[in-house]
C-alpha cells in the first residue's frame, strides 16, 4: 500500500488536474520533439546506409576513376591478366520514371555472385523450359531495357511484371521493361531499378565507361590490396566502400547535428516548465509540507517525496511524449528526407524505424530533466522551518535574496559560453553547447531583469490606473517564484524565434545578392543529370540574339574522407564578375586561372580544408593525382558548399570527360527572353528534355527550396513556443489558484469580474511584454553566434547579418500575444469564480 | 418569531430579509444553512449574529453583501433589493454601500497598508487628495500613522486587523459586515479591536452585523439574534 505521505501528495497533483495536464503536457512535448527529431534522423540515415549496404553487396572496396569513371577495359585486365574474380563492374545514376527519380545500378550477373549474390534471386515469370534465374539471365543479355526492381518500388510505379514503361535518363527518353521483382523484405532496393550493364551504358551515356569497380579482398589480406593497387593504371584509385559511404553520409551530418540542437532547445524550454510544474505543487502545499514535517516525516524523506513524484510525472510524461513523438516523427520524416533529397543525396525513406535507443534517449531525458527540475524546489521545501503556513510574502523575499545569486551565477555562465566559444577552434558541437551555455546563462538574468523593470514601471502603472494597475505590474515582481520560470520559459522561446529568425532572414539576403550575382547569364539551359548531346550544344548556340554562351559541368571527385564538387566553367566574356571572388584581386586572379594549373575553392571548402590563395591542393585527374595552385576562394551558398572551380581547358586537359551539363545564354539587348526560351524547347524537343529557366525563374525557384529548407526550423521552434505558451499558462493557473482568495476578497470590496479579469490580463500583458523585451539582447546575440559561429562552423558559409527592426518588434508583439493568449483562461476563471465559494473552500 | 429591530433605536428600516433560504450540496446531500429566513435591522443598529460554527453566520453575511446569491428570498439593503439586481450591479452597489472585515484580515499581501485602504477609494473613485487625508486619518484613529508602508506580513494579528478595519470604513459604508472579526485574536487584543470597530461605526452612524461566538462581545451590541437550524431566533 501506498504511505500516506505519499498518497497526500498525489492526492493533490490528481486534485489539480489543470497544473497536472499541463506539466504533462509540457514535459510530454519536449521529449516528444526530442525522439521525433532523432526517429527522423536516425531513419533517414538508417535508410541510407541499408540502401548503400545493399547496393554495395559484400564489396569491401571499390576502384573509381575520373569524373567519366573507368574505362571499361580496365575491369577486363583486372580479370583476365591479373586473375581477380571477386570484381564486379558497376556503372550507377539516376533516371526519372514517371517523374519519380530511381537509381540505376548497372551489372553483370555473371560477376555478382562475389558481391551481390541477391540481384540473382528476382522472381521472374519461368517460360518453356527454362527456370526462372535461367530467364533472368537469359533476358538480362538479350532484352535491351530489361529491369528488375522491388516490388514495393513496382507497386508503387503501377508497374507490373512484363509491362513496358518509359525511363527518362539525361533528358532523353529510353524504353524499359520489367523483367521481375525483389521481394519487398529485402530492405534498401527502394527506388532502385537495376540493370544489365550495358542498358545502364546506354541510358546514361557511358558506353564503355564504367562507374566504379567492386572488389572483395578477404580480412587482414593486406598483400592482395597492395597486389590489386599496383595492377591499376593511372587515374583509377581504390577506396574502402565503408568508407565512401560514410563520406557521403557526412555530407549531412551538419544538418543533422543542426536540427537535433534545435529538439534540444525544446527540451531546455520544457525543462523549464518541469521546474516550473515542480515548484508550484511544492510552493502550494507548502502547508501540507509543514504538516508532514511537524508530524515527524524527516528531511530526506520529504526529499525522496518529491522526487518520487517528479519521477513518476517525468515517467507518464515522458511514455506520452515518446508515443507523440513517433507521430511526429513521421511527419518531421516527410521534412527532413525531402532536404536531404534536395541539398544532399537521395533517400528513400516512408517510415520512421522506431529505434530502441532513440525511445531510450527520450525516457531519460524526460525522466532525467524531472528529477533535476524537481531537485532545486525539493532541497529549499527541506531546508524549510516545520511551521504551518509560511507567508507567501517571506517566500518573495526569499527568491529576492537568492536572485542576485542567481543572476551572478547567469553572468558567469555567459562568460563560460563566450570562453568557449573562443577555445573551441571549428568544433560544431562545442559551438552548440556553447549558444546552450549562452541561453542557461541569459535564463538565470531573466528573472532579476524583469524584477527591476517591474518595480520601475509600477509608480508609471499607478499613475495611469491606479491602484489596480499598479498591483498588475509590481505583481510580476511580487510574485517572481511563480512567475520567474515561465517568463524564462517565454523569454527563451522569443529570444530563438529571434535568433533563427535573424538568422534565416540575414541568409536569405545573401543568398539572394549572390543570385542576383552570380546569375549573370539572361537563360539557364541543362540537364540535372548527365550530360548534354554535344551537337544539341552546338545547335542552341546558334540561336539568333545570343551573344555568347557559358558552359559548365559539374561533377565528384572524391578522396578516402570527403567528396568534393568540381566545377568546370567556360565563362562567356564579361561574365567573370558573377564570380564573388574574396581574398585576392580579380584580375590578377582570372588570368591565372585560365591559363595555368590554378583553381578556385569555394569559401567552405576553404574554411574547411584550412587552405587560401597560394596554397596548393591535390586533385585525382584522370592522368593520376596533380597538383592545382589554389588563386583564390568565391563566395558559395551552393549547398554542396565544399567545390572546387576550375577553368573548362584546364578541365578539358586532366579530365578525360567531354561533357556539358548547363549552358548559359548571353542574349543581345533587346532579345525577347521568352522567344528563346521557346526557341531552346523546340530545338531540343524530341532529342533531349532540358530543363530550361530564365534567370529570374532560377532565382525564384532557389529561394523556394532555400524557404522549404527551413520549414523544419520554423515547425521545430513554433514546438518550443508551445511549450513556453504552456508555461505561461500553466503559470498563471497556479497563480489564480494561490490568489483566489485575494480575488474572492477584491471582489467583496466591490471589484467587478470584468476589472478582476483585466488586472490578470494586464498583469499577463506585462509578463509578456518584459519576457519580449528581455528576448531582444539574447536573441540578436544568439543570431550572431548562429551566423558567425554555428553556419560557419557546420557549413563553411560566411553570412551578412542584418537586424531588421520589424523581427525584434514581431517578436515583442508575439510574446504579448501568446501571453495574454495564456492569460485569457486563468482571467476568465479568476473573474467568474464566485468569492462566497472561495471564500468558504479556503 | 422575526427576529425585527428593537423599537428604541429604530430611525428606518436599513436591511431586511425575506423569505431566505441558501442550502449547499455536499455529495448527494442537500445540507440546509438558510431556510427562509425573515429579519429587519435598523439603520445605526449593531447586532451581533451569533451561532454555532457551520449554522450559517458566514452565508448569511454574504448574502447581505450581495457576495452570494440565495436559493429563494429576498435582500434589501437601504432600499435596494439586491437579489434582483444583475452581479454587476450587485458588485456596484456592495463597493459603495458595503464594508467587510473578516476573521482571517484578507489583506493584500503585496499592498502596503496604505495601498490596501487606497484600493477601496479608488474603486470607489475618491480623489487623490481626498483619498490621502482619508487614509491618514483613518490610519490615525486605528492607531497605525506610523505604519502606513509596511506590508501586511510584518504587521501583528491585531495591527492586520486594524487595518481590514480602516479598509473596510474607509468608503463610509452604509453597513458594516463583519464576520468574526477577533477569531485570530488574543483576548485583550480582541477587546480592544470591537471597541474601536464600534466607536467607529456608532461614528459613521452606519449598520453593524458582527459574527461571534463570544457572549462578552455579544453583550456590548445593540441586540443579539442567533441562528439555529436555519432560523433566525432573537436572543
Amino acid at each position: 500500500m501506498i504511505p500516506a505521505t505519499y498518497r497526500a501528495s498525489f492526492s493533490y497533483m490528481l486534485r489539480h488536474p489543470w497544473q497536472l495536464a499541463l506539466a504533462l503536457v509540457g514535459i510530454g512535448i519536449g521529449v516528444a520533439v526530442i525522439v521525433a527529431v532523432d526517429l527522423a534522423n536516425s531513419s533517414a540515415r538508417k535508410a541510407f546506409l541499408l540502401s548503400m549496404d545493399k547496393v554495395t553487396g559484400e564489396a569491401t572496396h571499390q576502384l573509381i576513376g575520373g569524373p567519366r569513371g573507368i574505362e571499361e577495359n580496365v575491369y577486363v585486365r583486372l580479370r583476365t591478366d591479373h586473375g581477380l574474380e571477386a570484381i564486379a563492374p558497376v556503372v550507377d545514376g539516376s533516371v526519372e520514371v514517371d517523374d519519380v527519380r530511381l537509381d540505376v545500378l548497372g551489372i553483370d550477373l555473371f560477376a555478382e555472385r562475389e558481391i551481390r549474390p541477391f540481384t540473382a534471386e528476382a522472381t521472374v515469370p519461368e517460360g518453356g523450359d527454362d527456370s526462372s534465374t535461367q530467364n533472368l539471365f537469359s533476358a538480362f543479355l538479350t532484352e535491351p531495357g530489361s529491369v528488375t526492381m522491388s516490388a514495393r518500388t513496382a507497386s508503387e510505379l503501377g508497374i507490373d511484371v512484363g509491362e513496358s514503361f518509359t525511363v527518362l535518363a539525361g533528358g532523353v527518353e529510353f524504353s524499359g521493361f520489367l523483367l521481375g521483382t525483389y521481394d519487398s523484405d529485402q530492405g534498401g532496393l527502394d527506388n532502385v531499378v537495376i540493370v544489365d550493364i550495358a542498358t545502364a551504358q546506354a541510358w546514361l551515356g557511358q558506353r564503355g565507361w564504367l562507374s566504379r569497380i567492386d572488389v572483395r579482398i578477404a580480412d587482414g589480406d593486406a598483400g592482395a590490396l597492395d597486389r590489386l593497387k599496383q595492377s591499376l593504371p593511372s587515374g583509377v584509385r581504390v577506396l574502402t566502400a565503408a568508407g565512401r559511404t560514410q563520406a557521403t553520409a557526412a555530407m549531412s551530418q551538419a544538418f543533422m547535428t543542426n536540427l537535433t540542437a534545435m529538439s534540444l532547445l525544446a527540451l531546455l524550454v520544457g525543462l523549464f516548465l518541469i521546474f516550473n510544474s515542480v515548484s508550484f505543487s511544492v510552493l502550494q502545499r507548502r502547508g501540507l509540507i509543514a504538516v508532514l514535517r511537524a508530524l515527524g516525516v524527516t528531511r530526506r524523506q520529504l526529499f525522496a517525496m518529491i522526487l518520487t513524484e517528479a519521477a513518476v510525472l517525468g515517467t507518464i510524461a515522458a511514455i506520452l511524449g515518446v508515443v507523440a513523438g513517433t507521430w511526429l516523427g513521421e511527419q518531421l520524416l516527410t521534412l527532413v528526407s525531402r532536404s536531404i533529397n534536395d541539398l544532399y543525396f537521395r533517400v528513400s525513406v516512408t517510415a520512421v524505424t522506431v529505434d530502441t535507443f532513440s525511445v531510450a534517449k527520450g525516457l531519460v531525458a524526460g525522466i532525467g530533466a524531472a528529477l533535476v527540475a524537481a531537485a532545486a524546489p525539493a532541497i529549499e521545501a527541506t531546508t524549510w522551518e516545520p511551521r504551518l503556513a509560511m507567508s507567501r510574502s517571506t517566500l518573495e523575499r526569499r527568491a529576492g535574496r537568492v536572485l542576485p545569486l542567481v543572476t551572478a551565477l547567469g553572468v558567469v555562465t555567459m562568460a563560460m559560453a563566450a570562453l568557449l566559444l573562443l577555445v573551441s577552434g571549428r568544433d560544431l558541437v562545442a559551438g552548440l553547447a556553447a549558444v546552450f551555455l549562452l541561453i542557461l546563462g541569459f535564463a538565470f538574468c531573466v528573472p532579476f531583469v524583469v524584477r527591476r523593470a517591474s518595480l520601475a514601471l509600477s509608480p508609471v502603472a499607478r499613475g495611469l490606473g491606479g491602484t489596480t494597475a499598479r498591483m498588475a505590474v509590481s505583481g510580476v515582481a511580487t510574485s517572481l517564484s511563480r512567475t520567474g520560470i515561465a517568463i524564462v520559459a517565454l523569454a527563451i522561446a522569443v529570444s530563438a524565434t529571434i535568433g533563427v529568425s535573424v538568422m534565416v532572414d540575414s541568409f536569405r539576403a545573401s543568398v539572394q545578392d549572390w543570385l542576383q550575382q552570380t546569375l549573370q547569364a539572361d537563360i539557364y539551359a541543362g540537364v540535372q543529370r548527365g550530360a548534354m548531346l554535344p551537337d544539341l550544344i552546338e545547335d542552341l548556340a546558334d540561336i539568333e540574339g545570343v551573344t555568347a554562351i557559358s558552359t559548365s559541368r559539374r561533377t565528384w571527385i572524391e578522396t578516402a574522407a570527403e567528396r568534393t564538387q568540381l566545377l568546370a566553367v567556360r565563362m562567356a566574356p564579361g561574365s567573370y564578375a558573377g564570380t564573388d571572388v574574396l581574398d585576392a584581386k580579380p584580375d590578377e586572379v582570372w588570368a591565372a586561372w585560365e591559363s595555368g594549373d590554378t583553381v578556385l575553392v569555394s569559401e567552405p571548402y576553404a574554411y574547411q580544408n584550412r587552405v587560401g590563395p597560394g596554397d596548393r591542393i591535390t586533385l585525382p585527374t584522370s592522368a593520376g593525382e596533380r597538383s592545382f595552385a589554389i588563386a583564390a576562394s568565391f563566395r558559395s551558398y551552393d549547398i554542396n558548399a565544399s567545390a572546387v572551380m576550375i577553368s573548362r581547358d584546364n578541365y578539358d586537359r586532366y579530365f578525360d570527360d567531354d561533357g556539358v551539363d548547363t549552358l548559359g545564354f548571353y542574349l543581345s539587348p533587346g532579345t525577347n527572353v521568352d522567344a528563346v526560351i521557346d526557341e531552346i524547347r523546340s530545338i531540343s524537343e524530341g532529342r533531349q528534355r532540358l530543363r530550361v529557366d530564365s534567370n529570374a525563374r532560377i532565382r525564384d525557384l532557389s529561394l523556394e527550396i532555400f524557404d522549404q529548407t527551413f520549414v523544419i526550423t520554423d515547425v521545430l521552434y513554433w514546438l518550443a513556443t508551445g511549450v513556453a505558451f504552456i508555461g505561461i499558462l500553466g503559470a498563471m493557473l497556479a497563480l489564480q489558484l494561490e490568489r483566489a482568495r485575494e480575488f474572492a476578497m477584491l471582489r467583496a470590496l466591490g471589484m467587478t469580474p470584468g476589472q478582476v479579469g483585466s488586472m490578470i490580463t494586464t498583469q499577463t500583458g506585462v509578463i509578456g511584454l518584459l519576457s519580449g523585451i528581455a528576448a531582444i539582447p539574447l536573441g540578436v546575440v544568439m543570431a550572431w553566434v548562429l551566423i558567425k559561429v554555428i553556419n560557419r562552423r557546420a557549413f563553411g558559409w560566411q553570412i551578412d547579418m542584418a537586424v531588421t527592426p520589424d523581427i525584434l518588434v514581431n517578436a515583442v508583439i508575439f510574446a504579448v500575444g501568446a501571453s495574454l493568449l495564456a492569460g485569457l483562461y486563468p482571467a476568465w476563471r479568476a473573474a467568474r469564480s464566485r468569492p462566497a465559494v472561495v471564500m468558504r473552500e479556503e | 418569531m422575526s427576529p425585527t429591530s428593537s423599537s428604541n433605536s429604530v430611525s428606518e428600516v436599513d436591511i431586511e430579509l425575506r423569505g431566505l433560504s441558501r442550502s449547499f450540496r455536499e455529495g448527494d446531500r442537500e445540507h440546509v444553512v438558510l431556510d427562509n429566513v425573515d429579519a429587519d435591522f435598523a439603520r445605526g443598529e449593531i447586532i451581533a449574529l451569533r451561532g454555532r460554527s457551520g449554522s450559517g453566520k458566514s452565508t448569511l453575511l454574504n448574502l447581505i453583501g450581495g457576495i452570494d446569491a440565495p436559493d429563494s428570498g429576498q435582500v434589501t439593503v437601504s432600499g435596494v433589493e439586491l437579489t434582483s439586481l444583475p452581479e454587476r450591479e450587485r458588485t456596484l452597489f456592495r463597493r459603495r454601500n458595503i464594508g467587510f472585515v473578516y476573521q482571517s484580515f484578507n489583506l493584500v499581501p503585496t499592498l502596503t497598508v496604505d495601498d490596501n485602504i487606497r484600493l477601496v477609494l479608488e474603486l470607489n473613485k475618491v480623489g487623490r487628495r481626498d483619498a490621502d487625508s482619508r487614509i491618514a486619518e483613518l490610519l490615525q484613529s486605528v492607531g497605525l500613522a506610523d505604519r502606513a508602508q509596511s506590508y501586511p506580513d510584518v504587521l501583528s494579528g491585531g495591527e492586520q486587523q486594524r487595518v481590514a478595519i480602516a479598509r473596510a470604513l474607509s468608503h463610509r459604508p452604509s453597513v458594516l459586515l463583519a464576520d468574526e472579526p477577533t477569531g485570530n485574536l488574543d483576548e485583550n487584543t480582541a477587546t480592544a479591536v470591537i471597541e474601536l470597530l464600534e466607536t467607529l461605526v456608532r461614528d459613521s452612524g452606519g449598520t453593524m452585523i458582527l459574527a461571534t461566538h463570544s457572549t462578552t462581545i455579544a453583550s456590548t451590541c445593540d441586540r443579539t439574534i442567533e441562528l439555529h437550524n436555519g432560523k433566525l431566533v432573537s436572543r
